[in-house]
This record gives C-alpha cells, sequence and structure tokens, in this order.
C-alpha cells in the first residue's frame, strides 16, 4: 500500500514497488522504477532513467537522476542506478549517466549527507558515506566503505580504493589506493584508516601487512613500478597486497602522493 | 490571525503563535511550535520536534528539525531549538539531536546565510553569524557573538570560543579560544577580532590585556601547560584569563596553534 500525498506529481508510466512514500509536491518522471518501502521526502524531483532498489530514503529537495552536467552529453537515454538501503539526505543531487557508460551506479547502504554531488558515470560502492557537500566530478569511482569528508571537491576521472578515507578541507587530483587516510591540503597520504579497519573486523596483522606494504610504495626511494614490483615479491599470495597492486595497476590519473 | 497560503501544509496539531506566516508549498509537520510573528519561506519544511521563536525568519526551501546524518540515530524523539528574531537563509539544513545531548539549539540573533548545515547536537549560542555554505559535524559549539565566514568544515566535537572570527574556506579541527581571529592554511591564531570586540564595546584597554595574554600562550615560545602557569602568574586568574583558561581547560580537541 503506497501513501502517496495528493500534490505529488507522479508519471502514469514510473513503476512503482508497494509500501512506499512520496510527500508532498514532490515530482516522479516516467521510466523511472522504485523498489518496495522507499521514502521519497518533499520536494523531491526523481527523473526519468531513476531505478531505485528498495527501503532507499530520499530527503527534502533532492535531484535524482538528473540530466549530467556534461557539454557532450546530447540527451542520449540513460541509467542512474541506487542500491538498497542507501540515504540521500537534503539537497543532494545525483545525476544519470552519459553515452560513455550509460550509468551511474550507487551501491547499497550508502549515505549521502546534505548538498554532496555525485556526477554522471559515477560508481559509488556499498556503505560509502559522502559527508556535507562533497562534489564528485564525472566518472568517479569509490570502491566499497570509502569515507569522503566534508565539503572535499573529487576530479573527474579519480579513483578511491575501499576502506579509505579521505580528510576535510582537502581536494582528491590522483587516485587514492585502497585503507588509506589521506588529508592536508594539497592531499598526501597520511598513514592507514586504522579506525575504520579496526570496526570492520581487521585483525592487527592484517592492518600490519598493510602498513607494510605501504612502507615500501611510501616510505621507500623506490618510484611506484619499483616499489610494486617488490610488493609482489616480497608478498607472494598475499590477498592485501594483491589488492594495493591491483588498484595501482588500474590507476590512470596516477597514485596518491606523499 | 495566522497568514498561511493555501498551497502551503500544515499539520492541524502544529502550535502557532500570533501573526505568523507561512509562504507558498511550505509544509509544518505535527510536533512543531512556532513563535509569534515568524516567517515560514516558500518551500521549506519544518519537521517533527522543532521549537521555533519568535520573529523569526526561514526562507526558501530550508530544512529545520530533520533527522541527522548519525548512523547511531535510531528515530529517538529528540528536539530543534530556534531562538528568537534568528534568520535562516535559503537551502539552510538544522538536524535535530540524538540520544547524546536530545537536542540541537540555535540562539537568540542567528544569522545563518544560505547552504548552512547545522549538525546534530551542536550548540550555537546568541549572536552568531555565520556565512555561506559552512558545514559543521555533530556536536559542535559555538559561543556567542562568533562569526564564521563562508565554506568553512568545522570537526565534530569542536568548540568556537565567544567573539571569535574564523576566516572562509579554512576548516576546524581543533578548539578556537574566544576573542581571536584564527586563519591561514593551518587554522591558527592570526590576532584577535579587534574590530568585532570594539563593535561589541570592548575598551582599548581590555585589547591590549586580551593581547598580552594571547601573545604568553601562542608566540612565547612555551607549549600550553607552561604559558597557562605564566598567564596566571602574570595576570591572575579572574576575568579575561580565567575564561580563556577555563576555555583551554575544558577542550577535548586541543587548541590551535
Amino acid at each position: 500500500m503506497n501513501q502517496i500525498h495528493p500534490t505529488a506529481i507522479i508519471s502514469d508510466s514510473a513503476k512503482l514497488g508497494d509500501n512506499i512514500t512520496v510527500e508532498p509536491f514532490t515530482i516522479i518522471k516516467e521510466n523511472v522504477e522504485i523498489g518496495d518501502g522507499c521514502f521519497i521526502g518533499p520536494n523531491v524531483v526523481i527523473y526519468e532513467g531513476a531505478r531505485l532498489g528498495r527501503n532507499i530514503k530520499i530527503y527534502q529537495g533532492a535531484a535524482v537522476s538528473h540530466i549530467p552536467q556534461h557539454i557532450k552529453y546530447a540527451g542520449e537515454e540513460t541509467l542512474c542506478i541506487i542500491g538498497d538501503n542507501t540515504v540521500i539526505h537534503e539537497f543532494a543531487t545525483v545525476h544519470r549517466g552519459t553515452k560513455e557508460t550509460g550509468k551511474t551506479e550507487i551501491g547499497k547502504n550508502v549515505l549521502m549527507m546534505a548538498y554532496s554531488h555525485v556526477a554522471h558515470d559515477c560508481r559509488i560502492g556499498d556503505k560509502c558515506i559522502l559527508a556535507n557537500a562533497v562534489q564528485l566530478g564525472g566518472f568517479t569511482e569509490l570502491d566499497e566503505w570509502v569515507i569522503v569528508g566534508g565539503a572535499v571537491p573529487v576530479h573527474q576521472f579519480c579513483k578511491i580504493g575501499k576502506h579509505a578515507m579521505i580528510g576535510t578541507g582537502s581536494g582528491v587530483g590522483k587516485d587514492v589506493p585502497p585503507y588509506v587516510l589521506a588529508a592536508d591540503y594539497p592531499i598526501k597520504y597520511e598513514g592507514i584508516n586504522i579506525v575504520g579497519l579496526r570496526r570492520r573486523g581487521f585483525t592487527s596483522d592484517q592492518i600490519e601487512t598493510i602498513k607494510k606494504v605501504y612502507h615500501i610504495l611510501y616510505d621507500s626511494s623506490l618510484n611506484v613500478t619499483q616499489a610494486t614490483e617488490k610488493i609482489v615479491s616480497e608478498f607472494p599470495g598475499e590477498p592485501l597486497a594483491k589488492d594495493i597492486v591491483d588498484f595501482i595497476d588500474r590507476s590512470k590519473r596516477g597514485i596518491l602522493g606523499k | 490571525m495566522v497568514n498561511i497560503h493555501p498551497t502551503a501544509i500544515v499539520s492541524p496539531k502544529a502550535k502557532l503563535g500570533e501573526n505568523v506566516t507561512v509562504a507558498p508549498m511550505a509544509i509544518i509537520h505535527d510536533d512543531v511550535e512556532i513563535g509569534d510573528n515568524t516567517f515560514i519561506g516558500p518551500r521549506s519544511v519544518i519537521y517533527d520536534y522543532a521549537r521555533i521563536g519568535s520573529r523569526v525568519r526561514i526562507y526558501h526551501s530550508a530544512s529545520i528539525s530533520h533527522v541527522c546524518q548519525d548512523l547511531k540515530f535510531k528515530g529517538e524523539i529528540t528536539y530543534c531549538y530556534i531562538g528568537d528574531n534568528s534568520i535562516l537563509h535559503e537551502y539552510v539544513t538544522v538536524h535535530r539531536g540524538t540520544e547524546a545531548s536530545g537536542k540541537t539549539i540555535v540562539g537568540k540573533n542567528a544569522y545563518l546565510m544560505a547552504y548552512t548545515h547545522i549538525a546534530h547536537d551542536c550548540v550555537l549560542e546568541d549572536n552568531i553569524t555565520i556565512a555561506n555554505c559552512t558545514q559543521m559535524g555533530g556536536h559542535v559549539l559555538i559561543q556567542r557573538n562568533a562569526v564564521i565566514g563562508g565554506l568553512v568544515k568545522i570537526h565534530q566535537f569542536c568548540r568556537i570560543g565567544k567573539f571569535c572570527m574564523i576566516q572562509g574556506s579554512r576548516k576546524v579541527i581543533k578548539d578556537v579560544p574566544p576573542f581571536i581571529l584564527a586563519g591561514g592554511r593551518e587554522l591558527s591564531y592570526e590576532g584577535l577580532n579587534s574590530v568585532g570586540l570594539r563593535r561589541n564595546g570592548f575598551l582599548a584597554e581590555d585589547l591590549t590585556m586580551l593581547k598580552s595574554i594571547y601573545h604568553c600562550l601562542f608566540h612565547s615560545g612555551l607549549n600550553v601547560t607552561q604559558a597557562k602557569e605564566k598567564i596566571k602568574f602574570e595576570y591572575g586568574n579572574e576575568g579575561f584569563t580565567k575564561e580563556i583558561i577555563d576555555f583551554i581547560n575544558t577542550s577535548q580537541r586541543g587548541i590551535i596553534s
């Protein structure tokens, strides 16, 4: 049983699941799918191409699946996919994809705080947190469990590895490898996101391994290629080291400096 | 006499004072109290447990007493107080508290410019001015008459002392003691907030006194504990000295340098 306020404007062709609440003055356009149990706050607009999972909460004034802020965008039909249990706070904006990837994708259990922006073709992993007024450029990729501090801008095409944390007041212009704490202006490597890793059940041994890997990457006089080779030779078969090396391999913008 | 636009949605359970104006498409939820002569702007939403004073002006699309962004929040009943004569500009968001303190407080005569965010459990004392897009984490305390520039990021649990001024675009990750101007790339002491202090009736000798105390704290090469001893020794432990030393002693996050 859906609860839809009489002032909300919902397209007849939008596909709504069950138990959905739509608050006053909200607009839902055609070609939208919304899963069961979603809460859509007041003054929200959900544009064409939105695919919402279950139990999502979208609060006041948010814009979901709006057209990209991309000069080359020519009105092609693309998607904006949002995973279950994600919460999108007031005035946050999520744009749909361009023809490059065809979709913007936000994972499950993501928290987007007030005024944050996810641009076209971004991919946000599960359980990420974007604090207030975080602004992501297009094609940005965040792996799971990433936390981005308040008002941080992220340059287009940047990648942030899993469990990384970005401190407020910085700006991301290069790829941030997994498990790292990056902060300051200009942004730099500040160590491992130890608090985050402990909270998520990483053992002391695992944290120690990650530390050793980054010691090679950041504390020695090797360049990135040499450091990667050394990590591979010193940690054969170690999954955490492999995650880090794989991330470095897929980096296009270069790795965060020290 | 209450002036409610026909497109506004006001819960019959909400308690509105005399001469309240509610602009088009504004929404006021059930458990809300609004004082006399307050203006609720178009498309703004006042959620449950808001307690708004008199002569407050809330402009376009502001969000007051919304549920907070704390992952520990489980829907408990908490409040959001907005003091008399406060002005909240477009898209301002003020979240209600969590069980930690039970309330978020914005004092009297606050001036919150567009896009400002006041998080859960924050306390803003009276006469605070905050410029555009300043964002703060939870549990922040801003003491009276402080002025915060635009685009400032304030870390959770930070405290900003009274009559302080914070330059725009900075990040506040430590406590800022009272009466000073804080700025620079890594937020630091940049002198007294002299203009603010003079405007608020501080005398020339007050400023000289404060300047010597802060010189002792920041420029004498002593660490904070030593500086406190020296300040107590040279200027006694009353008046300004006591206020500053009490602020430092109760600091959880340490003070700026």
